[in-house]
Order: structure tokens, then C-alpha cells, then sequence
């Protein structure tokens, strides 16, 4: 299956819930999708479409737009292609369901992800930090854009 | 000249000492400088202090050849063999302090007598038809047993002492291993014993004047020599130090000159058990039986295969790493302990036609 | 794994005060005996790599990058630079591949080296292989001096190419490096990997099956050591490895010492890499210039590093910062797996040095 032909079974079996979908590079697919949509894409690539191998997700500060866009990077073993899960979520309050229950790796990526830019995943057994020291201080997301670094 | 009878007395000893001592003490001296010299130089107290200086040299410096590194240096100008007077100068002056809630007399007794256990088993082994310094007759060999056996016993002593969780389980891994490396031992010297048919260690080593029992014992020797490497802890088995990440096992909370003490158990227990490996197998002190008799002395010969046979152990520190815990005890259990019976049921079969061979 | 009797479980810390940790720490939930959990503990070096390279020019931002690995650091460094030259379209010249190449098939061979020395030391007390992989890296860390000027920390590689031509001399002493190092593999694997003490150390130990290995998402030496044939530098083909002859090494019993012998057949695959790059040397420049402001666009780069595959997702707004870089690390994958591991198979606490070091984290690159 080439990358148009993936790009064409998600959004036939998705229609709307896919935003934007392109062909990044040779082997490599990039989807934008609604947060509404997420667990059941995810779902589906895995089992449908054969994307087992997580390599990891983070997140990208979009200040402009209003908007911060969590990337997910699943490799298909079979298919040997990459695809590139992306969903928006307003700055002010972000919210996303957890990907946690379908691959499990993303467990540990969604926690970076909150700590380091502040989106609450629903349905993550445990979001604590992971790279910050515990007695972080609250509502600081060190990796958003209005985070400056303390330069000399 | 004024003649008196100290002089008379002084003119006796075979070396003439020149500070004036009290009467007695020269009459002692004079009557009893053989067992002194037994209990001083050699076996005694200076071979046993000596023999841990050249171990821990010889072990760091080949140690050092084998990993593309030069070891000791400076020390002692010759290759760095005063390094250990260094290292144990430089524990004595370090604070010695008990963990809190340890149990003090215990924790400090242990350092004391554990180097002094094996050490005292070295005073069983002959090192010349008379040069013994305790002739057990009949008993020598089960009171040799019978004093090593105490190790394992300080050891969870020591652990316990501590006053910690971590402590008392390496020292009773420590245990597990030591007994599973002493039943092989017993049962391979039990093979001699039936040879032999003596406890007695100098007998022994009077029946190996044609043959040494390495050749009719053969199963026994490499069953005694690995379950020797176990019962001193050393590589492959010394797993109660570096294994778990409990940093040293049981002797994890000693400090200072107690730290010292116990780091010299190793090697004690070495000495101990390769002397009486040398012993029960290689003919204890007379040289091989091509030479005929009377060649060297005793000494000579002991001191000749002993290093020979620390050096071979030090060599195996090199090439090998540890083994698991579970894994030392299977191969004490499972594939030792039976070999050794294996070579007692030959031994009691062949015996006539191994006395013919020592003959 | 089920608890059926009412063990005592105690919670051992290890590390990061701890001889053979690293700057890591793994809280193992313990009998005593059998390891029922490991719970890894991020955190301890997180430096905000990623924050930083956003105040970095791009040639500025290789040095910050480079220490996510530093052992690895050619490799490492390539994926930031090949990201930035895929999101501008830049294309690389032809000489100047084959010296990347080269400059990262010697930081392989490091970095394996030195996996393997600490792995001999820490799980078995074999401080001997310790030292001689230690010897045997001095003569490719003054390979990669005489290229580059330094030992271990290159920042060689620029956008658009390569910071110096191969000097004088170079291909003689490293052929000469290469044929010393052939006969010394050969003492490894007579000493090490084909100790019998050793061997029953490593095998059978910490398996982990090839589905399990592609689930939890293992990379590297740890996912083809469970028969998964996976090697970015045959999937990307990126810079000279497509025009080079050299196999994948997997093996399959997914268990410690398979990963190992990965390790250990990757330098051998490496060294016959360095040879063919040397004898086929093209003629031409060793650099394009590259503008110092790039435009709006967005870059994705993998390059095999010596622990697995790290990819480097770069986004760029037209400055001469980047807008963000956001890196997925092999080592955080491969700790994640290790976590898992108690579930998956039997693990004893006297395994756990061996376990975790064939899996070979490296734990800057974890935690950024």
C-alpha cells in the first residue's frame, strides 16, 4: 500500500474528524486530525493498518495561532512507512484524550508532553512529571514559547 | 673477664643475643627456639603476614599485566611492593566507628578472629617431618575441618552485627555458598582419608612418597580445588562481595583497620585451604618422586607449590567473571558433591590396586 | 509475574549513588531474590536540549545537540544536521557523505566499545574486557582527532556538509587501526562473549520476544538482538550507505547475550563500512554553502545512532533559529522496555546489571 493509499482508507473510514492529511516525504504520511477523532484513528492504524512500532510524541507551541499541536510518530513494521498523528488543541485550556491504551509507550511521551506544555490527557493513569524534579512550580510549562530561557 | 653464669647461659643459644635479658626469659628462649621459630617465622605469625603482602602484590600487579595496566608503582621503590603496608597504614588511621544499634562487642570481635581462624588451621599443616607446630596426630585432618567450619558462622555474625537488612542477607548468601562449597571439600579429603587411612596429616604426606595422590584421587583434586576456590571466596565465586547492590555484603559497615582485617580473611582462607590442598594431593613437603629424597628442605618444597597454586588461582581472577548465586550453589550441589562421592565409590573399589601404584 | 506467597517486598534503589547506575535511577521492587518490578526514574541529567537549540543558530545548536550522546556523538549529530538540510532541500556532496559516514561508523565502534567494556565490568566483575575495550578506543578516539580535532566531541558535520577534508595520512593509519582491530575482535569473542561463565550469565536471560520487542517499541541493537530486522541505514539510506556493502546483524533469541553479539557483529560490519568508504573515496567539495537564514518549512530526519534509531523532527519559520526540534530518543524507548521486562520474564536481582546493560541505555539521551 503506498502513502495515497493510506491517506485514502483513513479518511474514507474517517471523513471529517480528518483535517488535513499530506505525503511529508517518500514513507512518511503526516494526518491532521480533531482530538474528538483521536482514539479511534489510532485504533485503527494499529490494527487495520498495521502501525505497531511507537517511536515516541511530542508536542509544538504554536503562540500565533492560539493552538498547540501533539505530534504522534508510529512506525508500521510491515508497511515499513511512518506516519505522523497530529491533533490541535486550543492554548488556553488543552485537552486530549489519552493514546495510552493503544500504544503503551505513549504513556511516558503524553507525561513529558503535559509537563512540558501543559495539555491534560484524559483517561492517563498517571500524569506526574517524569523529567522535572517533583517540586516543579505549577502552571510553569518550561517548553512553551512564552517560557523564556534565563539567557546571560 | 668477669665470668658469671649469664654468660654461660647466653653461650648456649645458637645465636648470640646481645641486649641483656632477665635470666628466665634467655632460659626459655633457649629451650624452646625451635617452637618459637615455628610460632614466629615460619609457619607462624611472619610467613602468614608475608604470604598476604606477596599475595596482594603478586595479585594487583598480574592483574594489572593481564588488563594492559601497570598496577602498584611507587610505593617501594622496586614495582610497588610496599603498596600494602601503605594501604594498611593508611586504614589504621581512618575513624572506626559501629553502625547505630549494632551490636558492639560482636561487631568488633568478628574482625579480630576471622583472619585468625584460618590462620589458626595453618598451624595443623606439616611443613617437614617435624616442622609442625601442633602435631593433632590422629585428628589433624577433622580438626582442621573442624576450625574452617567456624567461618561461616562469624561470617553471619558479622552481618547480623551490623545491624542492617542489607548486611545480614549477603551474609547469609555468604553461608549458602560456603556450604556449598564444604560439602565437596569433605567428601574429596574424605576419598585421601580412605587412601590413607589416617587422619593424621604427616602420614599422609608420608604415603606420597612414590605418588603423589593427585594421580589415584584424580576426580577428588578438581573437585577439591574448585570447591576450594568457593569455600575462600574467591573468582568465579565471589559473589557475597560484588554482587548484590548491597555494596560489599556483610562486610559492608566495617571502616578502618576492622575493614583491613577482613579484607585480609580472603586470603587467609586461601593460604589455609591451598596448604592443605598441597597437602592431601601434592605431596605436602617432600619434592617430587623423580628427585628422590632429600633434595630441599621441606620449606622449600611447600613454598614452591604454594605459589604455584595461589598463582593459578589469581589467574583464574583474570579470565573469568562471577557466577550467580543460584547458579554457584547448583554447581556445588548438583555436579561437585556427586563427583566427589563418585571418587570415594572408586576409591573404596580400587584401593588395592591404587596402594600398588603408591607402592 | 503473581506473588503466591506473602513475600516481604522491598523497594531497592539503583542508583543514582550507586557504582554501576549511571546517572539514573531504578527503584526495583524486590523479594530478595526475583525482581517483580523495575520502575525507572527519569529526570536526574534533563538539561531542555530541546529549549535550548530554539535560542541556537543552526551551526550554533550542533554542540548543544551532540551532547544528548556523546560517546555516539557523530551520529547524533547527524540526525540534527540531516533534519536541517531535509527541511531547507539542501543536498549534501557526494565526498561529503562518504566522510560522514566514516566519521560515524568510527563513533559507532566507540560507542559499542565502550557498551561492551562497562557491560563486562558491571554485570560480571570482568574489569579485564573493561580495559581493553578502553585500550582499543584510544586508537579510533586518534583516528577521530586526526580527522575532526577532537577525541569525542566532533560538531563536524554543518549543514551542507563536512567542517574539513580528510587529511594526509588519514587512510593509512586507519587502515592500519582497522587491521589491528580485526585481530582484537577476535580476543573478544575468545574471551568474552565465548566464556562459558559468562555465557551462562547472559543466555536465556532477560528475553524478550520479537512482538514484544515491536509493541513496546525497542530500538537498536535491543530490537534486532529479538530477529526484527530494522536498520535505518537501510531504510533511509541516507548519505553513503546505500552505495556500501553491508549486512544487518540480527539475531534471534532475544535474550541478553543475542544483544550482544548484535553489538559485537556491528563493529565487524562497521570496520568492513570504514574500509570500502576509504578505498572509494569521490573527488569534489566537502561543503556547500548554506544560508544562514532558511525557510518556513518542516524536516524529519532517522539516523541509526549505536543504541537505535533516533529521529529528529525540526521546524523552521524562516529565521536562522529553528522554531522547534522536537527528538524521539532511543534510549528513553529502551528504558521503557526494560521497565517492562519483569512482566515479560523471569528476572533474578543478581540479573539486572546484565539486563540493563545489554539493553544499553544511555541515559543523557533519555532524558535531553
Amino acid at each position: 500500500m503506498s502513502e495515497e493509499e493510506v491517506i485514502k482508507a483513513i479518511s474514507e473510514n474517517f471523513g471529517e474528524l480528518v483535517v488535513e492529511s499530506k505525503v511529508l516525504r517518500p514513507k512518511k504520511v503526516s494526518i491532521t486530525v480533531k482530538p474528538e477523532g483521536l482514539v479511534s484513528i489510532a485504533t485503527f492504524l494499529r490494527d487495520s493498518l498495521g502501525f505497531d512500532h511507537p517511536l515516541g510524541a511530542g508536542a509544538i507551541d504554536y503562540p500565533a495561532e492560539n493552538k498547540i499541536q501533539m505530534v504522534y510518530y508510529i512506525w508500521s513494521m510491515n508497511r515499513r512507512m511512518l506516519i505522523m498523528l497530529r491533533a490541535d488543541t486550543p492554548r488556553d485550556n488543552p485537552r486530549l484524550p489519552t493514546l495510552s491504551s493503544v500504544w503503551d509507550q505513549m504513556n511516558l511521551h503524553e507525561r513529558e508532553a503535559w509537563e512540558m506544555f501543559g495539555i491534560v490527557f484524559e483517561g492517563h493513569p498517571r500524569l506526574e512529571h517524569l523529567l522535572l524534579p517533583e517540586d516543579w512550580e505549577e502552571g510553569v510549562y518550561p517548553l512553551r514559547k512564552d517560557y523564556k530561557l534565563p539567557e546571560r | 673477664m668477669l665470668i658469671d653464669e649469664r654468660c654461660i647461659v647466653m653461650a648456649e643459644l645458637p645465636i648470640p643475643i646481645p641486649i641483656p635479658l632477665p635470666e628466665w626469659v634467655v632460659e626459655f628462649i633457649a629451650l624452646n627456639w625451635e617452637t618459637l621459630l615455628k610460632i614466629i617465622i615460619i609457619p607462624g605469625l611472619a610467613f602468614i603476614l608475608l604470604f598476604e603482602l606477596v599475595a596482594v602484590w603478586f595479585e594487583r600487579k598480574f592483574l594489572a599485566d593481564a588488563m594492559l595496566r601497570i598496577g602498584p608503582l611507587y610505593c617501594g621503590r622496586v614495582a610497588g611492593w610496599l603498596q600494602l603496608i601503605a594501604d594498611a597504614l593508611k586504614l589504621t588511621v581512618k575513624e572506626l566507628f559501629a553502625p547505630k544499634g549494632a551490636h558492639k562487642v560482636l561487631f568488633y570481635a568478628v574482625p579480630v578472629f576471622a583472619p585468625t581462624i584460618p590462620a589458626l588451621a595453618v598451624v595443623l599443616i606439616p611443613f617437614g617431618p617435624d616442622w609442625i607446630l601442633f602435631r593433632a596426630g590422629g585428628a589433624g585432618l577433622l580438626l582442621f575441618f573442624a576450625l574452617t567450619s567456624l567461618i561461616p558462622v562469624l561470617t553471619i555474625l558479622a552481618g547480623w552485627a551490623s545491624n542492617n537488612k542489607y548486611t545480614i542477607i549477603g551474609a547469609l548468601r555468604s553461608a549458602y555458598l560456603y556450604i556449598a562449597a564444604e560439602m565437596p571439600l569433605f567428601i574429596a579429603a574424605a576419598g585421601v582419608v580412605i587412601l590413607a587411612g589416617t587422619f593424621d596429616l604427616v602420614e599422609i604426606v608420608e604415603l606420597q612418597s612414590k605418588m603423589w595422590f593427585a594421580i589415584p584421587q584424580f576426580i577428588g583434586f578438581i573437585t577439591f580445588f574448585i570447591a576450594m576456590l568457593g569455600a575462600s571466596e574467591r573468582v568465579p565465586f565471589d559473589i557475597p562481595v560484588a554482587e548484590q547492590e548491597l555494596v560489599l555484603g556483610w562486610r559492608t559497615e566495617y571502616t578502618g583497620i576492622a575493614f583491613g582485617l577482613l579484607m585480609t580473611v580472603e586470603y587467609a582462607c586461601l593460604l589455609a585451604w591451598s596448604l592443605l590442598f598441597i597437602t592431601l594431593y601434592l605431596g605436602g613437603y617432600q619434592g617430587p618422586p623423580i628427585l628422590g629424597p632429600g633434595t630441599a628442605s621441606g620449606i622449600f618444597w611447600m613454598l614452591v607449590k604454594l605459589g604455584i597454586v595461589v598463582a593459578i588461582a589469581i589467574f583464574l581472577r583474570v579470565v573469568f567473571p562471577r557466577y550467580r548465586i543460584d547458579q554457584a550453589l547448583r554447581l556445588g550441589w548438583r555436579y561437585l558433591i556427586p563427583l566427589a562421592l563418585l571418587n570415594i565409590f572408586l576409591t573404596l573399589a580400587m584401593k588395592p590396586y591404587m596402594l600398588a601404584l603408591l607402592k | 509475574m503473581v506473588v503466591s506467597e506473602a513475600k516481604e517486598i522491598m523497594r531497592i534503589s539503583w542508583g543514582p549513588q550507586h557504582p554501576m547506575s549511571g546517572q539514573f535511577r531504578f527503584i526495583l521492587e524486590t523479594d530478595g531474590e526475583n525482581v517483580y518490578e523495575i520502575i525507572p526514574d527519569f529526570g536526574f541529567t534533563h538539561r531542555g536540549i530541546e529549549k535550548i537549540l530554539e535560542y541556537r543558530t543552526f551551526v550554533q545548536g550542533i554542540v548543544p545537540f551532540e551532547r544528548l550522546a556523546m560517546v555516539d556523538a557523530a551520529n547524533v549529530g547527524l540526525a540534527y544536521v540531516r533534519a536541517i538540510e531535509d527541511a531547507a532541500g539542501i543536498e549534501v556532496p557526494k565526498r561529503a557523505q562518504y566522510i560522514r559516514t566514516i566519521l560515524c561508523e568510527i563513533s559507532r565502534i566507540n560507542s559499542h566499545l565502550y557498551a561492551i567494556g562497562l557491560a563486562a565490568e558491571a554485570a560480571g566483575g570482568y574489569p579485564a574486557i573493561f580495559l581493553w575495550t578502553t585500550a582499543d578506543r584510544e586508537l579510533f578516539l586518534d583516528l577521530a582527532e586526526m580527522l575532526t580535532g577532537a577525541r569525542w566531541s566532533y560538531a563536524f558535520f554543518i549543514p551542507g556538509g563536512v567542517r574539513a577534508d580528510i587529511p594526509e595520512g588519514f587512510k593509512e593509519r586507519a587502515l592500519k587501526v582497522l587491521s589491528y582491530f580485526e585481530k582484537r575482535l577476535i580476543a573478544y569473542r575468545d574471551s568474552w562473549l565465548e566464556n562459558e561463565i559468562w555465557l551462562t550469565r547472559s543466555r536465556g536471560v532477560g528475553r524478550l520476544s520479537a512482538e514484544d520487542a515491536i509493541k513496546l517499541g525497542a530500538a537498536g541493537p535491543s530490537l534486532r538482538g529479538s530477529g526484527v530486522e530494522l536498520d535505518m541505514r537501510k531504510e533511509e539510506k541516507y548519505e553513503a550507505y546505500e552505495e556500501l556493502n553491508f549486512k544487518v546483524a540480527v539475531q534471534k533469541e532475544g535474550d541478553c547475550q543475542a544483544r550482544f553479539m548484535v553489538r559485537f557483529l556491528e563493529m565487524i560490519e562497521s570496520t568492513k563500512i570504514i574500509r570500502q568508504a576509504l578505498e572509494n573515496l569521490p573527488p569534489g567539495p566537502f561543503k556547500k554553502p548554506v544560508p544562514p537564514k532558511l525557510p518556513k518549512g518542516e524536516g524529519f530526519a532517522r539516523v541509526e545512532t549505536a543504541r537505535g534509531e533516533m529521529d529528529v523532527h525540526v521546524i523552521l519559520d524562516g529565521s536562522d533559529k529553528p522554531y522547534r526540534v522536537k527528538v524521539c530518543a532511543p534510549s528513553f524507548r529502551n528504558l521503557y522496555v526494560i521497565s517492562k521486562l519483569p512482566k515479560l520474564t523471569k528476572i533474578l536481582v543478581a540479573d539486572v546489571p546484565v539486563v540493563i546493560w545489554s539493553f544499553d541505555p544511555w541515559y543523557l539521551d533519555a532524558d535531553r
